[in-house]
């Protein structure tokens, strides 16, 4: 439901947008699946969030972090900081070891990979493998063609990411939902906000139309957990 | 100016703005990360995370870390000071040339304590050195959680802002696994100085905001203009009109 690959070609993807009841998702479904056409990367179908439509009055308690204070976490497991150096998903054919840093910019935003067949990983927050969410981002694409995380939207939950990290640890974490949201509704809170039960991952892409103005709208995130992980 | 584009976008659009869970990003207070990391000449080789969450001028924190010396009370703080640096200490704050840096070498980048991140009871400054009222990190490993912890107006602003630091003190410079050695502490004459020197340290930033700007189209698809036609009238009779308010605010932002 939160992803699909363009396996499934247009026919599904028409199906799909003709069966949305919802007159808003219909509208940002079809406006993206019609500017897919035939080749562009693989989308998740909707934002993962759009499925219900609260009334307006009604609280966004579904999406919201519960109070940190009613509750005392369970501390999970983490590992010492050390840097991601390989990153593999076999399910969607990534492998890059070209790793470079990204950081907050001086207008708030954070940095993106120089080139299409990088892999940027978020020097402020923690590495792969610290509790909280590590943070990783690559080019869909260049001008020139695809780019490390083309594939991205096509990831499918449960789908394995493996981490190998500068400690010679190699990190297996698994997917537990895929969603395409508006850049200008990007849920940062979900994506950075630290969770200290376990260790997170989240991979960041574009997606979505690609605009008039060269600008892809939306982005694909991808969310898992630390699974299982081998000393080095 | 993007909180001004997102304002926008809820003013025209509330319900289209819930229906994509933008509201629980409007809706939470404000939190700042911080990666803690080894203090320069600590001799640590420990890492951690913590969080602040400021409501008002109540703060929640929570933190993990490895790499502590094992069973002793680390005392732990949020630094700030406004005319501090807002960072982490660099070896170029040892003032006195020993190669460790003391807690008031470092105060220059972070200035003074102005919360004691104490298990129980106060957590004012005067509580920095209650040392029977700090984790002490079993194994190496010290995790922390405490809410309601009340802050001046002042100190919620600063932390709000990016410029709070995180300290966890207490080292080994000698390696003997407990706090020892003839120098004594720069803050209690009668601790050693291995027991309030700072070990982890680490500026609370807020995330990035917005999305990333990861593709240049190169192989994005071919435009299905019937879609899109179907598409957009179903975008303007959604009514809500937050999504075209958006777009329109973002092209202004660019």
């Amino acid at each position: 439901m939160t992803d699909s690959t363009s396996r499934g070609g247009r026919r599904g993807t028409l199906i799909a947008a003709a069966a949305s009841a919802v007159l808003c998702v219909v509208g940002v479904g079809a406006v993206t699946l019609g500017a897919r056409g035939t080749d562009g990367p693989p989308t998740p179908t909707v934002a993962a969030p759009s499925i219900s439509v609260p009334a307006p009055d009604a609280a966004p308690a579904p999406m919201a972090p519960s109070p940190r204070n009613s509750t005392t976490p369970r501390f999970g497991r983490f590992l010492p900081a050390s840097r991601p150096t390989v990153l593999d998903i076999p399910s969607i054919g990534v492998h890059s070891a070209a790793f470079v840093d990204l950081d907050v910019t001086a207008d708030g935003t954070i940095s993106v990979p120089g080139t299409a067949d990088e892999v940027g990983f978020y020097v402020g927050g923690p590495t792969p493998g610290q509790l909280g969410p590590a943070v990783i981002a690559a080019h869909v694409d260049s001008t020139q063609g695809p780019g490390v995380f083309y594939r991205l939207g096509a990831i499918k939950v449960g789908a394995s990411i493996r981490v190998s990290r500068a400690d010679g640890s190699v990190l297996r974490f698994v997917v537990d939902k895929v969603a395409l949201y508006p850049k200008d509704r990007f849920p940062t809170d979900q994506v950075y906000r630290s969770t200290f039960d376990r260790a997170e991952i989240r991979l960041v892409t574009c997606g979505g139309t690609f605009d008039k103005v060269r600008h892809y709208l939306d982005n694909v995130v991808v969310f898992g957990h630390l699974f299982g992980d081998e000393k080095p | 100016m993007r909180k001004q584009s997102k304002f926008v976008g809820a003013t025209f659009g509330a319900i289209t703005l819930l229906a994509l869970g933008a509201g629980p990003a409007l809706a939470s207070g404000s939190s700042v990360n911080a990666n803690l990391k080894p203090i320069p000449g600590s001799g640590v080789e420990g890492s951690g995370t913590a969080m602040v969450s400021v409501s008002g001028t109540t703060i929640t924190v929570t933190m993990a870390a490895t790499g502590l010396l094992a069973g002793q009370p680390h005392a732990a703080h949020i630094h700030f000071g406004a005319d501090a640096r807002h960072e982490c200490p660099v070896i170029g704050d040892d003032t006195n040339k020993d190669g460790h840096l003391n807690t008031s070498e470092g105060a220059p980048a972070y200035g003074p304590i102005v919360v004691s991140l104490t298990k129980s009871g106060d957590t004012s400054p005067a509580s920095a050195l209650a040392v029977k009222r700090f984790d002490t990190a079993p194994g190496g490993k010290l995790t922390y959680e405490r809410g309601s912890i009340k802050v001046s107006s002042a100190v919620a602003a600063a932390i709000s802002a990016g410029k709070a630091v995180v300290v966890i003190h207490g080292v080994d410079y000698n390696k003997d696994g407990k706090y020892s050695g003839t120098v004594k502490s720069d803050l209690a004459p009668t601790l050693p100085t291995e027991a309030t020197d700072p070990a982890l340290c680490g500026a609370l930033l807020a995330a990035p905001v917005g999305g990333m700007a990861t593709g240049d189209g190169g192989a994005a698809g071919g435009v299905n203009s019937g879609l899109l036609i179907i598409g957009g009238g179903a975008l303007v009779a959604a009514a809500g009109t937050g999504v075209i308010a958006g777009r329109r605010s973002r092209t202004a932002v660019r």
